[in-house]
């Protein structure tokens, strides 16, 4: 990883103040500052809604701020929205246009058309195509690759000639875990290679072991930022207390120990003192034991248990902080 | 700005990261990958399309036909001079606002959007492709007219700005409409319109005289009758008149759908 202040060759990406009001009156992000070095990993994180895409779109120039600027070594992007197209590369959520395309022809058309040496191109689609174990449909349509497959091709077609930043919008949706070993492996290989990574996810278990950086973004502001250790730094000395309730079971009554809670589905996820932890299995094991909760597991606090503090919001779930 | 892709690489074959390119290699570049790119995606459909549009064709030039019992030459020649008309405008008009509409409903259109090429380099790589099976249509509709009502065309090198003109002129139409309405399903209704406005009401394969006075008014200023005028009178000698104007006519559609959707598509509201 490149560290903050390492800046191969100038080409820091930066955002200064962005602010994006819909013509509605919607304030999608709020003077959103941040900066992103070559060869970092970051993350964009946030809850459905957060403004974590209209951010994307204005970095790619498909949207222009209201106020604030976006600059990528020299470039000014929001005055240059093709010089935005050619720095960038982009995988939206959406799966990407390839019923027509075999697999590798899709990944070798997009690194033309970005602008690859064919040679260099074609090594690194096979290259690719191996790294992410996808030989078995290499020659098969897209039409006839399944959700999985084919988010790993979209991976493939925006990283075999990437821009100097590749934005990754939820890349591993439907990927098996195995594969998304192998793709999160590339992450780190694009990095190594000098390019800005931005991860947009509200996955944060994935993005807590994918990121150098993050930034957690919530109705449109910048929350907080830093690395996933800083993040976790004010749950120092906490511990993450997850009781798995019986079904149609309501949340027990919280005792004094308890410091803050979270209820995702079944899941009610708490937070307690270190010193408090045979306490907290004791009331754990009264649970149990009326039937109330069916297991129980403690562990230590994880970036998710910031980010739910930060933004009242489980990573896979939007249901809110009871 | 120069034309460069950075070779600084962090070990042998990997790709070098990108500077901003500009000038005529890049623009030349970009439009001859998109074309590559259009025409793979359109590929499954192509056959079929190009069934469609020679069936189209050839069926209106027939099918016409068995309205009379002897139809008149100069009938049968302003039909079948008029469905070239029809083949060269279905795919950029009707085919390529459908295709928008499905990348937006798909979540597409973004990633489309972001690839890094000149837009009007994606404009012209997509005009080429509309051409592919547009021009085998409208040949056939031609050959088809001459062996069953058996007159002959006086083709003339105007034919080749005449198809380019009109057929361009629906491609920025069609451009200018899928970039420009949002909302999907509003684009597609609105390319379905055109087709009724195209075929029922445009004096294409008819003459202008045979319409209410106020819309064969309004059809001069409208540009289909003057692509029918322009592509007809590089057919045949002496079936029209006022192609001068026709060809302003269908510049100025040209130049104003070109103008919608520059500013639809660097729209960044």
């Amino acid at each position: 990883m490149a560290g903050a202040g390492t800046n191969r060759d100038g080409w820091t990406f930066r955002t200064e103040g962005v602010t994006k009001v819909y013509p509605n009156g919607v304030r999608a992000n709020d003077e959103i500052s941040l900066h992103v070095e070559p060869g970092e990993v970051y993350g964009l994180l946030g809850p459905n809604g957060a403004g974590k895409t209209t951010l994307v779109k204005q970095v790619i120039g498909l949207l222009r701020p209201t106020s604030g600027r976006i600059t990528f070594g020299p470039h000014d992007l929001v005055a240059d929205p093709a010089a935005a197209r050619q720095l960038c590369s982009y995988l939206p959520q959406a799966q990407l246009p390839i019923d027509s395309f075999r697999a590798r022809e899709a990944i070798v058309l997009c690194g033309r058309i970005r602008g690859g040496d064919p040679a260099v191109v074609e090594r690194r689609a096979d290259e690719l195509i191996e790294a992410l174990d996808l030989g078995e449909w290499r020659d098969r349509r897209g039409i006839a690759l399944s959700g999985g497959v084919k988010r790993l091709v979209g991976f493939a077609m925006v990283t075999v000639c990437p821009g100097r930043a590749v934005i990754l919008d939820e890349p591993t949706n439907d990927v098996d875990p195995l594969r998304r070993r192998f793709l999160w492996r590339q992450v780190r290989e694009l990095g190594n290679l000098g390019v800005a990574v931005f991860l947009v996810t509200h996955n944060v278990a994935e993005a807590e072991k994918a990121v150098d950086r993050l930034a957690v973004i919530a109705d449109g502001r910048l929350l907080a930022e830093g690395t996933p250790s800083s993040m976790k730094a004010e749950d120092r000395g906490h511990l993450r207390l997850q009781l798995m309730l019986a079904p149609g079971a309501d949340t027990p009554e919280l005792p004094p120990l308890v410091k803050g809670s979270t209820r995702i589905g079944h899941n009610l996820v708490t937070v307690i003192d270190e010193v408090d932890a045979t306490h907290a299995i004791g009331w754990a094991e009264e649970l149990l034991g009326a039937g109330v909760a069916e297991e129980y597991a403690l562990g230590a606090t994880s970036l998710e248990d910031a980010y739910i503090r930060l933004t009242g919001h489980g990573s896979q779930d939007d249901e809110g902080v009871r | 700005m120069a034309v460069a892709v950075a070779p600084r690489a962090t070990r042998p074959g990997a790709p070098g990261l990108p500077e901003v390119r500009a000038g005529p290699r890049y623009w030349i570049h970009g439009y001859w990958r998109v074309f590559v790119w259009d025409l793979v995606d359109i590929r499954l459909h192509l056959p079929i399309l190009s069934a469609v549009l020679i069936l189209q064709g050839a069926g209106f030039v027939l099918g016409i036909g068995l309205f009379f019992r002897h139809i008149p030459q100069a009938a049968a020649i302003y039909v079948s001079t008029g469905v070239p008309v029809l083949s060269l405008l279905t795919v950029g008009l009707i085919f390529g606002p459908q295709i928008v509409a499905t990348q937006r409903t798909e979540g597409s259109y973004e990633f489309v959007q972001s690839m890094p090429v000149p837009r009007a380099m994606m404009t012209m790589a997509w005009y080429t492709v509309s051409l592919i099976p547009a021009l085998p249509a409208m040949t056939i509709a031609l050959l088809v007219g001459m062996a069953r009502y058996h007159f002959h065309l006086d083709v003339t090198s105007a034919v080749v700005p005449a198809v380019l003109a009109t057929s361009l002129t629906g491609t920025l139409m069609g451009y200018a409409l899928s970039h420009g309405i949002t909302n999907p399903m509003t684009t597609r209704l609105a390319s379905l319109s055109l087709v009724f406005v195209l075929f029922g009401f445009s004096p294409v394969m008819f003459p202008a005289a045979q319409l209410p006075h106020w819309l064969a008014e309004a059809n001069r200023w409208l540009p289909f009758e003057s692509m029918a005028t322009i592509v007809r009178g590089a057919l045949v000698k002496g079936m029209v008149t006022g192609v001068g104007r026709a060809y302003l006519v269908v510049g100025a559609w040209a130049v104003a759908s070109a103008l919608v959707a520059a500013r639809a598509v660097g729209h960044r509201s």
